[in-house]
């Protein structure tokens, strides 16, 4: 394996695989508070090419964390298959990243490789990639999944409703869904994190969700955003959940953090499949975001990037229904402005659908970052322009509870008008029985939430 | 922070001694926090469990109207017993004397009995608008108002009275009380008549029948009887006639009638009255006299007469428990968990308030809060025993956006005007709206040194005229606050109509 | 000693409501009062007034208005084509410009002249230093460590501090109120309180620093949070049992969203200083602590 590159008649020598793939990210704040980013521009050059050299196997074989000592590498390790993965270990990554832009390679080619790849491959492609690449590239993936209903297809844009109170007040959630539901937003998820981790709380929400979803025969699933245990005691106290969520992080020690492992998922799967009341296949909503293991210190000298797309390495092992980035809420010490939170959303969509995810982004900034919300107009359109299963709608991009900023309902509507997408057709089906949409377009009836009531 | 308490549930009692018949029930209440670990802390109701319902007795009556209180213990220590509690367990809860049987004599001598046996419950009593709401909310009239747009009203209607709540959107917005009921006309199988209560006599007249003891009278007229009654009632309640106008109405209404009534678009009817409805329909004088009196004839003239308006009938979740059931279950409220109390002199019981609305207006102008204060305990002493220890519940809204400067004057002038017109008064109480009772509480104290006491709550909605029940503290943190409102319907504002 | 209402005289009152309500002449002006209080303004920021509907025909004018009265989230805002009426979107970036603003600002000097606390920085050196390096925000600098050792009083019972975090506006929004609360809460319980100061460019993990410097009992960290749109002036109040380095974060106790529209200020001040002296009393905090 190759660790030198001769650029500018200067000599650069990379001590491990973990080196090079740190310094040929792009500029990363949180690369640089980890003490493991290039320290210029040229040695970031310089890292992208000798990674541009390495072969598929040199990067299977020198591991950045042992799946002896991990069990997230383990889980990546295990779903590798084997004959595919022979076809392609002597692709280079940049032969990797050609064949991805090809125009003959087409959604059933990229499937099928993806079954031979790890995420440290993935995560190595993505940072040959300009946005632009990384917009082409995903684009052409198409991963569908069903819950209740089916999301993902090709032309579909979906919004999860996200309507949070900040005292988890029942009245004042519905009042917001009512909201995104009247702007056709929903068919991902009604999805609502609560400020009181209670499996008391968790119930009454998916109580209240649910009661609205029979009540009006929404096509959709819902979710509470809490803590994987406590939606577990919840559901073991009756609470109607069609799915389970959890946050995931790309080690086994960021997981730890969390308070989850492995085997707890297992458990919570399991749950779900016996007691969820969704109609399945895919059941769980997964949230990540670059930075959090570092946030954790359990990053392991590991760059973000990679970190993030080992994340998607263990989400893939419960086939989740939506899984998104939550690509601006960590922090300016991780993505520091617009700049860097753009470029993360194109990554962790493209490393993210690459493994066969149905990856949503949660397009976002906080009050302290380098970032408006001109900025995520930016990019929630390349998203769109890229496929993105779904975004976030919150009332006005504000959400009041979070105290972050985000995509709006009207930014979903905005962006189905402008680029020809759909929502969900179950729900679209819906929303043109309630009298919301007519044609793809909303009706001089969207926007009153009171046609909930 | 540790949110899991030892155990999060408090037994409640509901006890309803009405007319004709008297019943118990105990349930329990589920106290979580329902506040994020990083908030101040706060917990509410978040559950009510019905644990037992007792049999429903006659009322025992020593003559006449007078209910004997001796058997009435006699009834609850039996059915106390049957329940597995002892009075002492009985964390909160409300009696209320009901219907005609809330005279004065039954009142006292009830009241007496209970609070001297029944252990530390709170004690509630009779008043016809606290009667309605708890009717009202023990029928789901209150909860089936959340679900529709327009207001929801239910009718309770026992041996002696009808008592109508109405809700709209989750919220009481009227009562009113009618001399209707079951058994204010007794009759036999035979026609003859036993006896016709007074309360009922000025409508008879203004209504034109002549009715004795001892005269018998045909089925015919006394569905006629009941037709017009439930008429009076109804036209009234929907707005189709005023009752300064009609005088047979007029003579319907014990009280001050509710103008206007707001509109209402379902009703359900509850008590004796309504659990007859669901019973076989009387076609003849022995199939209406089997309790003896009008009650299954009044019950289904009473539907038939429903039927004509444009209001939708919806069946109550209870009937003849309906206010037992909202006495029991849905009377007490959490304080606040961030409070300022003091255990020596809880639970406090029958406790009247007297109101103070300040503003940020008065906050900000200390010579018009100094004299608002004053005039409040001026008002005090004149009201209420002064050396009673509490004299009364100073209850305090506007402090939401009260300052740290604000609250050393409010401190200052509250503790000054106390001990001024209350000199030998040892317990100074205080209700607030907003949360800011530890902080208040603690300024008080300071300022007051040992005497008086210093009970300061928050979180707790009352008005002017009620009368509050401080309960023994829950968990060291908060109490169980039951607010008896004895006037209602003139002032609450009646919105929509 | 606990002396009530005699029955009869409630029972007296009862009757007498029953037969007669209550004059409906000065009840109501209660209510009109009621009303008064209710409606009068709140504090608004930007000067936009009251979330109002904007939806032209709804089917329920009444339900619009219960609906933007439970959630302060944006809603019944609607639309020109699929984006947002000027005056939201207006209203919206306002709130933006206020939250950026509070984290580039600086507290007022006169407000801690006026609880007397003096000043040490940490190694932040700018405030974009700060956002990028919070492990420099969490370091005293040399000087500042000087400064402590010659004013403080060594081992207090409780120390107290104030810091900017990420809103100076958060400081000058609440401490008048916050911390004279705090501070008769504190002595209420009759406990001492070690020399006051303010920690200029302080992250939380600050505590664990000036814990091994003072070695307080119990320490509390007045601090500003990350600005939201629905307030740029939020504070957080962390509170630890002997603070050190290593110090995890469930170790520490929070109380947060601290201004006049979310934890009431005063309520909070008082709050603490309970919360300091169970830990006191438990020896413990943060998840330990059984409050």
């Amino acid at each position: 394996m190759n660790l030198t590159a001769a650029l500018f008649g200067k000599t650069f020598q990379f001590k491990d695989l973990k080196e090079v793939m740190a310094k040929a990210n792009e500029e990363k704040s949180g690369d640089q508070l980890a003490g493991i980013a290039a320290e210029d521009a040229k040695e970031r050059m310089a890292a992208k090419l000798v990674l541009s050299d390495l072969t598929l196997a040199d990067i299977r074989n020198h591991p950045l964390l042992h799946p002896e000592t991990d069990e997230v590498s383990r889980v990546i390790e295990e779903a590798v298959n084997e004959k595919i993965f022979a076809e392609i270990r002597n692709w280079t990554v940049a032969e990797f990243r050609e064949y991805l832009l090809r125009q003959e390679t087409r959604n059933e080619e990229i499937r099928r490789i993806s079954r031979g790849l790890t995420s440290e491959m993935v995560a190595a492609v993505a940072k040959l990639m300009s946005n632009l690449d990384l917009v082409q590239a995903a684009s052409k993936m198409e991963v569908t999944t069903h819950c209740n209903i089916t999301i993902g297809q090709r032309g579909v844009l979906a919004g999860r409703a996200q309507p949070n109170h900040p005292t988890d007040s029942i009245q004042g959630m519905k009042a917001s869904l009512y909201e995104a539901l009247s702007y056709g937003i929903g068919d991902a998820v009604l999805g609502i994190n609560p400020v009181i981790d209670s499996a008391e709380s968790v119930k009454a929400i998916l109580n209240a969700t649910k009661e609205e979803m029979d009540k009006w025969q929404i096509p959709t699933q819902n979710c509470v955003l809490a803590h994987i245990k406590t939606q577990m005691r919840a559901i073991r106290q009756g609470a109607p959940a069609d799915m389970v969520f959890q946050s995931l992080a790309g080690t086994q020690d960021g997981n730890t953090a969390f308070g989850i492992d492995v085997k707890l998922l297992d458990e919570a799967d399991d749950m779900i499949r016996r007691e969820g009341t969704g109609t399945g296949p895919n059941l769980w909503y997964f949230e990540t975001g670059q930075g959090s293991e570092l946030s954790a210190e359990a990053h392991h000298g590991i760059d973000q990037v990679t970190l993030e797309s080992r994340c998607y390495g263990l989400a893939k092992k419960y086939k989740p229904f939506i899984v998104n980035t939550v690509v601006g809420f960590i922090g300016p010490e991780y993505l520091y402005d617009s700049k860097q939170v753009i470029r993360a959303g194109l990554e962790d969509h493209f490393m993210g659908k690459l493994q066969q995810l149905p990856m949503g982004v949660d397009v976002c900034y906080t009050n302290h970052m380098k970032a408006d919300q001109n900025d995520m107009d930016n990019l929630a359109v390349l998203l769109a322009a890229a496929g993105v299963n779904y975004i976030i709608g919150v009332p006005m991009a504000d959400d009041c509870m979070l105290n972050y900023q985000s995509t709006s309902y009207h930014d979903i509507a905005t962006l189905r008008e402008l680029m020809r997408l759909r929502p969900a057709p179950e729900f679209e089906n819906w929303l043109e029985k309630m009298g919301i949409m007519e044609n793809g377009r909303l009706t001089p009836m969207a926007g009153d939430p009171t046609i909930f009531m | 922070m540790n949110e899991q308490l030892p155990d999060p549930w408090i037994s409640s009692v509901g006890i309803d001694i009405g007319t004709s018949t008297t019943k118990m029930i105990l349930s329990r209440l589920k106290l979580m926090r329902t506040s994020s670990a990083i908030s101040l802390p706060r917990f509410d109701i978040v559950e009510r469990e019905l644990l037992y319902e007792s049999p429903i007795y006659s009322t025992p009556l020593k003559s006449g109207d007078e209910v004997d209180a001796e058997q009435i213990w006699q009834i609850l220590a039996k059915e106390y017993e049957l329940a597995g509690i002892r009075p002492e367990e009985l964390k909160s809860g409300a009696v209320i004397i009901t219907g005609e049987a809330a005279n004065k004599r039954n009142a006292k001598q009830i009241l007496h009995l209970l609070a001297e046996r029944s252990g530390d419950f709170v004690v509630a009593t009779a008043g016809a608008d606290l009667e309605g709401l708890l009717a009202g909310k023990g029928a789901g009239a209150e909860d089936r108002s959340k679900r529709i747009r327009g207001a929801v009203a239910n009718i309770d209607i026992g041996g002696g009275t009808a008592n109508a709540a109405i809700f709209q959107r989750g919220k009481p917005i009227g009562t009113v009380t009618f001399h209707v009921g079951g058994r204010l006309i007794q009759v036999d199988t035979g026609g003859m008549i036993i006896a016709v209560s007074p309360s009922i006599r000025p409508w008879l007249d203004a209504s034109g029948y002549r009715l004795e003891a001892g005269q018998t009278i045909s089925f015919e007229v006394l569905k006629e009887i009941c037709s017009a009654m439930s008429r009076n009632m109804l036209d009234y309640l929907t707005g189709r006639a005023i009752p300064d106008r009609e005088k047979p109405i007029r003579a319907l209404i014990p009280g001050e009638p509710l103008t206007p009534v707001p509109s209402v678009e379902e009703w359900m009817f509850s008590g004796g009255i309504g659990r007859l409805m669901e019973e076989a329909k009387p076609d003849n004088l022995a199939e209406t006299a089997v309790h003896g009196d009008i009650g299954p004839l009044l019950a289904h003239t009473l539907k038939e007469c429903a039927a004509q308006y444009p209001i939708r009938l919806v069946k109550p979740d209870q009937t003849v428990r309906a206010t037992v059931i909202g006495a029991g279950m849905q009377s007490t409220e959490i304080s606040g968990a961030t409070v300022h109390l003091d255990k020596s002199v809880l639970p406090i019981r029958n406790l009247p308030v007297m109101k103070l609305e300040l503003s940020s207006h008065l906050l900000e102008h200390p010579e018009s809060l100094a004299e608002a204060l004053a005039q409040t305990m001026r008002n005090g002493a004149n009201l209420y025993e002064q050396d009673a220890s509490p004299p009364f519940a100073l209850a305090l809204s506007g402090l939401s956006n009260c300052t740290y400067f604000s609250l050393q004057y409010l401190s200052d002038k509250l503790s000054e005007g106390f001990k001024t017109y209350f000199p030998s008064s040892g317990v100074m109480v205080i209700v607030c709206e907003s949360d800011i009772a530890k902080a208040l509480g603690q300024s008080l104290e300071r300022r007051c040194g040992a005497i008086p006491k210093v009970v300061c709550i928050d979180q707790i909605k009352v008005e002017h005229g009620d009368y509050i029940d401080l309960g023994e503290p829950i968990f060291g943190t908060m109490i169980p606050v039951v607010v008896k409102t004895l006037a209602f319907h003139n002032r609450v504002g009646v919105t929509n109509v | 000693m606990n002396r009530i209402i005699p029955l009869d005289q409630l029972v007296d009152k009862v009757m007498a409501e029953l037969e007669k309500k209550l004059p409906a002449a000065t009840t109501q002006s209660t209510t009109s009062l009621r009303e008064a209080a209710r409606t009068e303004p709140s504090v608004d920021v930007t000067g936009f007034g009251e979330l109002a509907s904007n939806v032209p025909n709804p089917k329920w004018e009444e339900g619009l208005d219960e609906l933007i009265a439970s959630t302060p989230a944006r809603i019944g805002v609607w639309r020109a084509g699929t984006r947002p009426l000027t005056r939201e979107m207006l209203k919206f970036r306002c709130d933006h410009a206020a939250a950026v603003d509070s984290v580039y600002g600086t507290v007022s000097q006169s407000l801690l002249d006026e609880f007397g606390l003096f000043t040490v920085d940490t190694y932040f050196e700018n405030t974009d230093n700060y956002l990028k390096r919070p492990d420099r925000g969490r370091i005293v600098t040399e000087e500042g460590v000087e400064r402590i050792r010659k004013n403080c009083q060594m081992k207090p019972q409780v120390q107290v501090l104030v810091s900017d975090g990420l809103s100076a506006n958060a400081i000058d929004g609440n401490l008048r109120d916050v911390y004279p609360s705090l501070l008769d809460s504190l002595k209420a319980y009759g406990l001492k309180v070690g020399t006051p100061f303010f920690v200029r460019g302080g992250r939380v993990a600050v505590m664990d620093h000036i814990g091994d410097i003072l070695q307080p009992e119990v320490l509390v960290l007045l601090i500003g949070e990350r600005p939201g749109l629905v307030s740029s002036k939020s504070m957080s109040a962390y509170m630890c049992y002997r603070p050190r380095k290593g110090t995890v974060e469930s170790d520490r106790t929070v109380i947060s969203n601290i201004h006049p529209l979310g934890t009431p200020p005063l309520e909070a001040g008082a709050h603490i200083g309970t919360v300091l002296k169970t830990m006191l009393e438990q020896k413990t905090s943060g998840v330990h602590l059984d409050i």
